[in-house]
């Protein structure tokens, strides 16, 4: 441009008034054009180079606003979300609701040995707090190679604090979860107790652990603290009265199987499983841990007639008219079978029963046979391991081949060894109709009656109740009367085995009590272990002396709680219900 | 009219962007607020279990048994507190109004011949059947004495029904 004005300009020969047009096309030429061009596109670019970048940091900001960005920055960035953590193990609760097992937070104490400056310091700095530990066993953890061990597990508060006044670097916390029993020893055997990791190692907490675990729900036992109390209260008080080894008892609904009450004495305590009992200290920890109504298999002894009754009634083998002769005792191979307090006479069925004549038992099971007697106690679930839901079950023992000896034993209950907890499953469904149902530690909901299985007839219940009651009425368990309650019932006190022997002292006295005995309700199921006689039972430690007072006590207790309403005993209904025909007229001798 | 347009997209983006960034601020303070309720509620919860462990341990049977003998000495309700039912109650002398004659017999008799809830373990056999009996005869009376005045005066209020039933026992 400057090149062509200059040449119009300095045009010498051009006219004055002659001024070239401001508008005509300059054309450059040469290097000039070049130089424009370049320019041209130097800008272009440029331009085009900023515009990306503007639309990238666009697009960017877009991206971030709306779309929420995703990479790492923009996480961080963001607040993390807060979730509820995962519901470890499920409360435990009774069928009011009661808290039985819950799990609560609590700081565990771990180090990180290589930020510990001096080792014998910090040993014995926290020796002085946990006096428990031992100061080498400390400074080993505190020297190990890892970088993660545990000081102790489970503080408490106070010693969270102790710890934290310390001031040692390199010791932190970790907030574990703890399984926590309030009520201790009370329902241990049936709760049972968890580890350190909160792995269920008996009872409950370990036959359902898979439920438990993950569960948010509060798992509701069959289980009435109220009556669990109760039991327990009264076995303890028949353990310490005839200065008994042991005791167990359960109570059940008859017709549920439910299980509202399940005791095992002596017990533990559930949140220091292995601490001894502060007590009784010389009880050894196996003896406590062992669930005598689940696990223990025991020769239950006379209670087992009711079997050998109702076994001959339903199949049709006796009638209640039918007589025995117990004048004589029984010497069959090495054996002799007598009665405890016998009558020396011929006894109708229902004074086999009242007066436990284990020779009337005897004869009564040999005229059924070897053959229909197993297939009976088959029949009642005796012969197989009992299904509940806890894994403390024990297997019963009986011979692998019934002879005419065998038979005769097992009509009393002896040479058959079977778990509280069957006998009790087998009593509940003589009484209730004659339907077998599998017992629970569950809550049913109310009034549900689980599918069973007709093991006797109607007819034979019925008969089975009536001769129950006349046991307590007019028989071994007299004192088991509740008056109001209408108990019927069974005693049984059987000789224990001691090596190949029966030993005459060691008796093992047990008793089934069902109330109200015309429409049953509960059963109660108590056991004592080598009880020993006392001056207020004359020198007996027989279940009539025992375990039978116990159980008219528990009665009376649980049945207000039960709202069981008492009735007039003597009260036409009640006496016509419970009306044994065979008797009628007839001068009942006293047991 | 370029230059309107230019201005209409200029506000509306300005506008979407800030309401973007006014909404995206928005909702990060929600959720820090929801963060913080939420861990004031799972603090809550462990406190509230802690409440319930504690309050199971304090209220064990044993305990309460313990604080009862101590301050209550509360017993087992026993049987003869549980013998009588609301119909073994005898009923009060039916106050002196105008109703036929059977009613009135019918309806005194239990006044006259029942005694006051008495411990019935402590009555012999036969007197505790005499006392059924009366309770037999007891037991339609209400209806009787109620059936004839409430035809003829329907009470009015809830009130007027209680000094009714009151009248009438």
């Amino acid at each position: 441009m400057k090149i062509a004005t200059q040449r119009f300009d300095d045009n010498p020969c051009r006219p004055r008034h002659f001024k070239p047009p401001p508008c005509v096309a300059i054309i450059p030429d040469g290097p000039a054009k070049q130089t424009l061009e370049a320019c041209h596109t130097r800008l272009l670019v440029t331009g085009g180079l900023f515009a990306l970048v503007f639309a990238v940091v666009a697009l960017r900001v877009v991206e971030i606003v709306a779309v929420g960005g995703g990479t790492a920055e923009s996480q961080i960035a963001r607040f993390r979300i807060v979730t509820p953590p995962e519901p470890s193990h499920a409360d435990i609760v009774d069928r009011n609701g009661n808290v039985l097992a819950t799990t609560l937070d609590s700081p565990s104490l771990y180090a990180n040995p290589k930020q510990i400056l001096d080792a014998t310091e910090a040993a014995n700095k926290l020796v002085s707090v946990f006096p428990t530990l031992g100061v080498a066993e400390v400074f080993a953890k505190l020297i190990s190679s890892k970088s993660f061990v545990w000081i102790r597990r489970h503080l408490t508060p106070a010693e969270q604090y102790n710890v934290n006044q310390l001031g040692i670097p390199g010791l932190e916390f970790e907030h574990e979860e703890r399984r926590v029993y309030p009520d201790g020893g009370l329902t241990s055997h049936v709760v049972g107790y968890a580890g350190i990791d909160n792995a269920g190692f008996a009872g409950v907490e370990r036959g359902l652990d898979a439920v438990l675990r993950g569960r948010r729900e509060p798992l509701q036992l069959s289980l009435d603290l109220r009556l669990q109390y109760i039991l327990h209260e009264e076995l303890q008080r028949v353990i310490d009265d005839f200065t008994a080894k042991g005791g167990a008892g359960l109570i059940m609904d008859v017709n549920s199987g439910e299980i509202l009450a399940m005791a095992s004495l002596p017990d533990f305590d559930p949140n220091h499983p292995t601490a001894p009992d502060p007590e009784h200290p010389a009880v050894a920890l196996a003896d406590r841990m062992f669930n005598r109504v689940t696990l223990g298999v025991y020769e239950l002894g006379s209670i087992f007639k009711i079997f050998t009754v109702a076994m001959a009634l339903d199949y049709g083998t006796a009638t209640v008219t039918s007589t025995y002769d117990a004048s004589h005792p029984i010497r069959i191979g090495r054996f002799t079978i007598s009665d405890y307090h016998g009558k020396h006479r011929v006894l109708s069925v229902p004074e086999i029963l009242m007066y436990s004549s284990n020779i009337g038992a005897a004869r009564m099971a040999v005229a059924a046979g070897a053959q229909m007697q197993r297939e009976f106690l088959t029949r009642l679930g005796l012969l197989e391991t009992p299904k509940i839901e806890i894994s403390e079950v024990g297997t019963p023992h009986y011979p692998a081949k019934w002879r005419e000896v065998n038979v005769m034993t097992i009509a009393f209950g002896h040479g058959i060894s079977v778990t509280p907890l069957s006998f009790a499953t087998a009593a509940a469904a003589l009484v209730n109709g004659g339907i077998l149902r599998q017992a629970t530690l569950l809550k049913l909901p109310a009034g549900y009656e689980p599918r069973g299985q007709r093991v006797i007839s109607a007819k034979t219940s019925e008969q089975m109740r009536k001769l129950m009651r006349l046991v307590v009425e007019h028989g071994t368990g007299t004192m088991a009367a509740a008056p109001g309650y209408v108990v019927g019932g069974k005693t049984g006190t059987a000789d224990k085995v001691s090596g190949r022997h029966y030993a005459e002292r060691k008796l093992l006295s047990s008793f089934v009590g069902v109330f109200p005995i015309n429409d049953p309700k509960y059963l109660i199921l108590t056991m004592v272990d080598e009880p020993h006689p006392n001056k207020q039972s004359h020198g007996y430690a027989t279940a009539g002396w025992t375990v039978a007072p116990a159980t008219s006590r528990i009665i009376e207790r649980i049945a207000p709680l039960l709202g069981v309403q008492p009735l007039d005993e003597s009260s036409p209904e009640v006496q016509r219900a419970l009306m044994v025909e065979s008797l009628q007229g007839k001068r009942i001798e006293a047991y | 009219m370029i230059k309107l347009s230019t201005l209409f997209w200029l506000v509306l983006v300005s506008t979407t962007g800030f309401a973007m960034f006014a909404v995206k601020y928005g909702v990060q303070s929600l959720e820090d607020e929801l963060n913080r309720t939420k861990r004031a509620t799972i603090a809550e919860e462990h406190a509230i279990r802690a409440d319930e462990a504690e309050w199971a341990y304090l209220t064990r049977p044993e305990t309460l048994d313990e604080i009862n003998r101590r301050h209550l000495a509360l017993g087992p309700i026993t049987t003869k507190q549980l013998r009588t039912s609301v119909i073994d109650i005898p009923l009060r002398a039916a106050a002196p109004v105008v109703v036929d004659a059977p009613v009135v017999a019918v309806a005194e008799q239990p006044a006259e011949s029942a005694p006051p809830a008495i411990p019935a373990s402590t009555i012999a056999p036969a007197l505790l059947e005499k006392q059924a009996e009366v309770v037999e005869l007891a037991r339609p009376a209400p209806t009787k004495v109620m059936a004839k005045p409430v035809p003829s005066r329907r009470p009015k209020s809830l009130d007027e029904l209680i000094a009714q039933v009151v009248a009438n026992r």
